[in-house]
């Protein structure tokens, strides 16, 4: 029945278009009414991908759009296991991430605006999933990147937002020049940008060029904020929260993870290497940095970008089939996380500083649970979803052989736990540290049952669920992943995760109880906690820009200058009339249209007459 | 009608341009100046269709359709800014109009 799983995905695909234009279009007063339409819509798809999930077959569909000689470029739909797995995720997190919006945008005057944007995220997201040549992928890439843009720059009266989404923006372009760079190259190879003809392509080559894989890489590092491009992501954070869960935690990021999944067969074992180790190590400053900041939703940033580094990591391992296990797991826990932060927020009256939270346990008792519950799977717990996929990339890591890779996903590890210690410890035990914090109240049901939902149920049981109760053959991307667990006891991956939380987790919550209302380790060590502020990425680049690129800039301003201003236009453009006027005893430039007009003719003529002549 | 040829359809549609690019150069008052543009105009899309008849296909005819929808737009903003021009100058006529000079 290839036809009906079309149409299936068909829909998957175009009733988030939909919502989204019926909500931009019609919708920008009926905020309610945008809100549950592109919540209906969400959650829609997740039934839907979960029964194609369910289905376990796979789905091919094309047409062809243009020709260009023999280059075909079309749309159509190439739904493999992975592409499954990814739609599911996708739209389930989605879909209660959407719920919890509702009571947490309620106050919001442009909601219409805000849905609307979800909305068209969920169809550029879906899109890169079903997505069967670069240049579609390309296209929703791009959507991707604008939405995101549209949805950081939610609140664009505050400056800090809009300076956000600028940012994000920008150095996403810098990613994706080297991505259509890497499409170019592909069809000038290949002659095709089809993925699977590419994959015949590429079993049939002996060897792949490195500079495909380093170009398209160059999408993924931007995309899913890998060094060098990872500065966007946490300044992202100025979007509202639910945004920071659905696009910068569980799905837009993962996205280019997933991309480089699906396009793994073209990157050389070079490529694979550098992304081994960059994403190694971003994964363990990340983890670092994650201990120096103040504002919550940015630790959790770090923190996302720490698994970012992970799940980069896999992929250069030479394992996708990990690294989108860990996209899997991470989606749902890192959703719950922000969600719960979104919830944290929400109830100390948009306080984020943690600094200025504690006590929150028993204030906020749901919502406590569940980011208790996430974030211990976050640490890699045993038997929580993140121990699964984390530990068997760590796993992956010592069985490779990389010594510097694998000592820095263990100080990753480590860094993790410290960093979700301080978390719990400064958010949810001790004393209220304001008077925001000391008043705090428990969110609506629209923003509980979402993260109980997502945390208690996934986050906790993530692995167990996936095995049972999940259709048969709904797993098969990562089932060798699943069956790499048998090991684990005894396993390196396991001492280091064991002696990590032990150490991490208790050592944080001891030492972060020892100071009141401020952070332990800036009192302790001012200066090892401004180091991990992680500003000096930022001055980087700004040197950069000042230093190098203005400077080359100003050059080619000068020469513009000097060249086409200079001698092509005012030499050519203004010595002519004077040569001619000096000539003619009159000036030339007497505002005389017809004059004007008969000077048009005599050049046209002039020209034609040169052309003809030759 | 068997007599005529590319040729002819070519000359009537020079001898038109022609005569609007004189009428460009010579006349003062914008209003006409701004007719023999048309006139131009309506002579290069003369020279399209024909060569369009000729070459028996229809692709110059329909591009035609387009320039003169187009060009019925752009007269509507021709004449607006040659209103608007005599709103504030109180002339249209063009040796009047030297401040292109300054």
């Amino acid at each position: 029945m290839p036809s009906d799983l079309t149409s299936l995905v068909h829909w998957i695909l175009f009733l988030p278009l939909g919502a989204a234009a019926l909500s931009a279009l019609f919708l920008r007063r009926a905020g309610t009414l945008a809100a549950w339409l592109s919540t209906g819509t969400a959650f829609a798809i997740a039934g839907l991908s979960l029964l194609l999930l369910g289905q376990g077959s796979d789905v091919t569909w094309h047409v062809e759009l243009a020709r260009f000689g023999g280059v075909s470029l079309g749309f159509g739909y190439l739904i493999d296991a992975n592409a499954r797995l990814m739609l599911f995720v996708v739209s389930f997190v989605a879909a209660w991430i959407h719920l919890f919006s509702v009571g947490y945008m309620k106050e919001d005057p442009a909601r219409g605006r805000f849905f609307a944007g979800l909305s068209i995220f969920m169809f550029s997201i879906l899109g890169i999933v079903v997505a069967d040549n670069l240049l579609m992928t390309f296209i929703y890439w791009e959507l991707v990147g604008f939405s995101s843009y549209m949805l950081i720059a939610h609140y664009f009266d505050k400056d800090f937002a809009v300076a956000a989404s600028k940012k994000a923006f920008i150095v996403n372009r810098v990613g994706d020049l080297g991505f259509i760079l890497g499409i170019a190259m592909c069809l000038s190879l290949y002659g095709t940008l089809d993925f699977t003809a590419l994959r015949d392509h590429a079993a049939a080559a002996k060897t792949i060029p490195v500079a495909v894989g380093a170009l398209l890489m160059c999408g993924f590092l931007g995309k899913s904020a890998q060094f060098p491009l990872h500065v966007w992501l946490t300044d992202a954070m100025a979007g509202p929260t639910p945004v920071s869960a659905l696009i910068h935690a569980a799905t837009m990021v993962a996205a280019g993870v997933y991309f480089m999944a699906r396009v793994s067969f073209l990157l050389a074992p070079d490529v694979l290497q550098f992304i081994a180790i960059s994403g190694a190590g971003m994964a363990a400053l990340a983890g670092l940095c994650a201990l120096a900041q103040t504002d919550i939703k940015k630790s959790l940033a770090y923190s996302t970008l720490a698994h970012l580094g992970i799940m980069g990591c896999a992929i250069g391992l030479g394992r996708p089939d990990l690294a989108l296990m860990h996209m899997a797991m991470h989606a749902f826990f890192k959703a719950t996380l922000f969600l719960g932060a979104g919830s944290v927020i929400h109830g100390c009256h948009h306080e984020q500083d943690m600094r200025k939270m504690g006590g929150l346990l028993k204030k906020m008792p749901l919502t406590a649970a569940t980011f208790i519950a996430a974030t211990l799977s976050n640490c890699a717990v045993p038997f929580l979803a993140g121990w699964y996929s984390k530990d068997a990339i760590i796993e992956a890591a010592y069985h490779g052989g990389h010594v510097a890779i694998f000592a820095f996903l263990a100080l990753a590890a480590l860094a993790t736990c410290l960093y979700s210690g301080r978390m719990l410890r400064l958010v949810f035990l001790g004393e209220a540290n304001s008077e925001a914090a000391a008043h705090a109240h428990e969110s609506p049901w629209t923003m509980t049952l979402p993260l109980v939902v997502l945390g208690l149920v996934y986050s906790v049981a993530g692995g167990f669920l996936a095995s049972t109760l999940l259709p048969a053959g709904a797993l098969q991307p990562i089932k060798p992943a699943l069956d790499a667990l048998a090991f684990h006891l005894t396993a390196p991956s396991t001492l280091v995760g064991l002696f990590s939380l032990v150490v991490g987790l208790f050592g944080a919550l001891k030492f972060y109880g020892t100071v009141r209302g401020a952070d332990a380790l800036q009192v302790v060590s001012p200066r090892t906690y401004h180091l991990l502020e992680h500003r000096w990425m930022d001055g980087l680049y700004r040197w950069y820009v000042d230093a190098v690129q203005r400077r080359i800039a100003e050059l080619v301003a000068f020469l513009d200058l000097l060249l086409i201003n200079g001698v092509a236009v005012r030499w050519l453009g203004g010595g002519v009339p004077a040569v001619l006027g000096f000539l003619t005893g009159r000036s030339f430039h007497r505002g005389q249209t017809r004059a004007y007009g008969l000077w048009i003719v005599v050049g046209c003529l002039l020209l034609v007459w040169f052309l003809l002549a030759r | 009608m068997e007599n005529t040829t590319l040729a002819h359809h070519l000359i009537l549609a020079g001898l038109l341009f022609v005569l609007g690019l004189t009428g460009v150069l010579m006349r003062r008052n914008l209003l006409v100046v701004y007719m023999c543009l048309e006139l131009m105009l309506a002579a290069a899309t003369l020279a399209l269709v024909a060569f369009s008849r000729f070459n028996r296909t229809m692709d110059g005819a329909v591009l035609v359709f387009f320039v003169i929808t187009v060009a019925a737009a752009e007269v509507a903003v021709g004449l607006a800014l040659i209103v608007a021009l005599f709103r504030k100058r109180g002339t249209v006529r063009s040796d009047e109009l030297t401040t292109l000079r300054d």
